[in-house]
């Protein structure tokens, strides 16, 4: 008995922070380059979730082929918000306030729209792996298994990609000193573009893998990125080696808190634990300050 | 300045600019005006077939509009991104309600401790927040938000009504009075929380603590070298906006006699922040000119019904991107060019704070 609530809490942890770190690899990301607190990373979740939804529902095709699908619909739909709300103000006085309330608008929107779609009944989403282990009396999902390699596996790659690449090179010039970049000739506006549409796919890649746990409806998004936020101010805003330590980290301690205190402590467990993080080290696990980001 | 002309100048009082001291030159004919306007519209309305409507309609006109008018002075003014408005307007809400329903207590009085709670509520979430930068703000504010959503459908029973909220709350005593009368009798109890609120936050704006707030969102760094302290004057700030807010919850809970977890919804956000957006971000005018469209606009795409938030959403987020300024400023800058007095010569200079920025 003893030990498998052990083992719940410690899975359950493993799972959910290997999610909430790959929401919030997203949201990071954006942060620290485009110095944009994206309020529709929720809405891209769901977007790439309901869009696996309807290629699996409605053109009766497997979840595998469902998911490259909802990823590009998702990162599609970042680019396109990118292109519509995002690029006209960059640069200009009131970019903080334009973009907090363009998101969370466009957010709302997604919501609404999916609400009018797909009505507001909870969808299931089939795993991708079907099957499970049992672990001293603790069901452990093949499902689960791979959520948390595909996480573990795009961190390592998102971190390669900064480091190694030319593109990466590029999204870590502009994030540390735009006109510097500018005058390097590195295409700032596209740059942006770009770590939009990635942190936009995987937060659909998220919404794919994570929806066979959480059901689907219209306002599923906003928990998730609740969550994300939350990791990622623990980690350090613009740090993705912070999204990683810290969801593993949040995730942990709130599957410890639900399966020891119960489910209604969780949510208010790490809001405290966050209020403290931020009341001893403001800048967050990982977090840089003003200067270096990403 | 010479040290003479100094001296000859303390006796009198400085002349005050005009811009920041506007109750000095606001004719109180006009302002005396509406508010008898104001009293007397409701028993013109209530003799209309659809006049008890216009009234309910009003009534909820002037809550929206003291919450979006209290969201407006910390978004907007503040530069302070609370996205906690909604849950501000639930604590008052169960506040008085609980007070009420559970505990018997009567309205009037119970009410008064839903802006002392929604205060308190906001102290505690200001005092870990507003020290840090505005992203943080958001991300802690939205937490509070779902923290309280959650609190509230899964919360102890006399809270959470079972998790639809409280549904039988009773209602304002008004003694034995027919049903005109007593709509009458609660369009007043809004139009007067209206008017306060209204007042206050109108001289709050203009007062130092106004100009320091809005000094500080338009430039931190010199703000505070100026000697602004920046926590204290954001706390007073969030504290005076969730006061009102508190307020108007406690009377939605009272006058639709419950308040269901409903509030928390997403769609009741994009209303509340359409009409910032809408009216005028960081104007006096423009929540009350959005609420006033907002709500208009409601009954008029009554008929659309889902698409509604859907297309809420999207002319919000076009609006903050490309026309940020919003209704009022525009309307303002019409009337002052074709019907309004002429311009002094001594260079009104277009001093409009404007909208947003660093």
């Amino acid at each position: 008995m003893y030990n498998t609530q052990l083992v719940q809490a410690v899975w359950g942890g493993i799972l959910f922070g290997s999610v909430y770190g790959l929401m919030a690899l997203g949201l990071t990301l954006v942060w620290g380059a485009v110095r944009l607190l994206n309020l529709a990373h929720g809405a891209i979740f769901i977007v790439g979730a309901y869009t696996a939804y309807w290629v699996v529902s409605t053109l009766h095709l497997p979840i595998l082929a469902a998911l490259p699908v909802g990823v590009v619909v998702a990162a599609t739909f970042a680019g396109v918000m990118h292109v519509l709300f995002i690029r006209p103000v960059i640069g200009k006085t009131g970019f903080d306030n334009a973009t907090l309330v363009a998101t969370i608008g466009l957010s709302i929107s997604v919501s609404a729209a999916a609400l009018i779609i797909f009505n507001p009944e909870y969808k299931v989403v089939p795993p991708v792996l079907g099957g499970s282990h049992n672990m001293v009396g603790v069901q452990i999902t093949n499902q689960g298994l791979l959520v948390v390699a595909t996480s573990l596996a795009l961190f390592a790659l998102v971190y390669l990609f900064l480091t190694y690449s030319r593109q990466g090179m590029a999204i870590r010039a502009v994030s540390q000193q735009r006109d510097a970049a500018s005058l390097m000739s590195i295409p700032v506006v596209r740059t942006y573009g770009v770590v939009i549409a990635i942190s936009g796919a995987l937060a659909g890649l998220a919404g794919v893998l994570l929806s066979p746990f959480f059901f689907l409806n219209p306002s599923s998004g906003f928990n998730p990125m609740i969550q994300a936020l939350i990791v990622t101010i623990f980690g350090g805003l613009g740090s993705v080696r912070g999204a990683l330590v810290a969801g593993f980290v949040l995730g942990i301690f709130e599957s410890f808190v639900e399966v020891y205190l119960g489910v209604a402590w969780a949510l208010p467990g790490v809001f405290l634990l966050i209020i403290l993080m931020l009341i001893v080290r403001p800048n967050g696990l990982f977090g840089i300050g003003e200067v270096r980001r990403l | 300045m010479s040290v003479p002309a100094a001296v000859g100048a303390a006796p009198a009082r400085p002349q005050a600019d005009r811009e920041a001291a506007p109750w000095r030159r606001t004719s109180l004919g006009t302002v005396g005006g509406v508010l008898l306007l104001g009293l007397v519209l409701p028993w013109l309305l209530v003799r209309l077939d659809i006049g008890n409507f216009l009234v309910v309609l009003l009534i909820l006109f002037f809550m929206q509009a003291v919450v979006a008018q209290s969201w407006n002075l910390i978004m907007g003014y503040g530069g302070i991104y609370s996205f906690a408005q909604v849950a501000l307007f639930a604590v008052g809400g169960w506040t008085t309600g609980v007070l009420a329903h559970s505990l018997g207590w009567n309205p009037f009085a119970s009410i008064l401790f839903a802006p002392v709670l929604a205060t308190a509520a906001a102290l505690l979430i200001g005092l870990p927040t507003l020290r840090l930068r505005g992203t943080y703000v958001v991300l802690l504010t939205l937490a509070f938000h779902e923290l309280s959503r959650v609190f509230a459908i899964t919360g102890p029973r006399f809270i959470s009504g079972g998790g639809y909220g409280l549904t039988i709350v009773p209602g304002f005593p008004l003694g034995n009075v027919g049903n005109d009368q007593r709509l009458i009798y609660l369009y007043y109890i809004a139009m007067g929380i209206f008017s306060v609120a209204t007042f206050v936050i109108w001289r709050v704006i203009y007062s130092p603590l106004g100009v320091a707030v809005t000094a500080l969102r338009d430039s931190e760094t010199y703000a505070v070298s100026r000697g602004i302290d920046q926590f204290r004057v954001r706390l007073v700030l969030f504290a005076i906006s969730a006061f009102f807010t508190g307020l108007a919850g406690g009377y939605m809970t009272h006058y639709s006699t419950g308040i269901s977890t409903s509030v928390f919804d997403l769609s009741r956000l994009i209303d509340l922040l359409a009409m910032i957006v809408i009216g005028g971000w960081g104007t006096f005018m423009g929540p009350i000119l959005g609420a006033g469209i907002v709500i208009g606009l409601d009954q008029a795409l009554v008929g659309i019904g889902d698409f509604r938030a859907l297309a809420e959403g999207v002319i919000v987020a076009l609006i903050a991107v490309f026309a940020p300024q919003g209704l009022w400023p525009t309307l303002r800058r019409i009337y002052d060019r074709y019907l309004g007095p002429e311009p002094e010569p001594a260079g009104q200079a277009e001093a409009d704070p404007t909208v947003g920025g660093e």
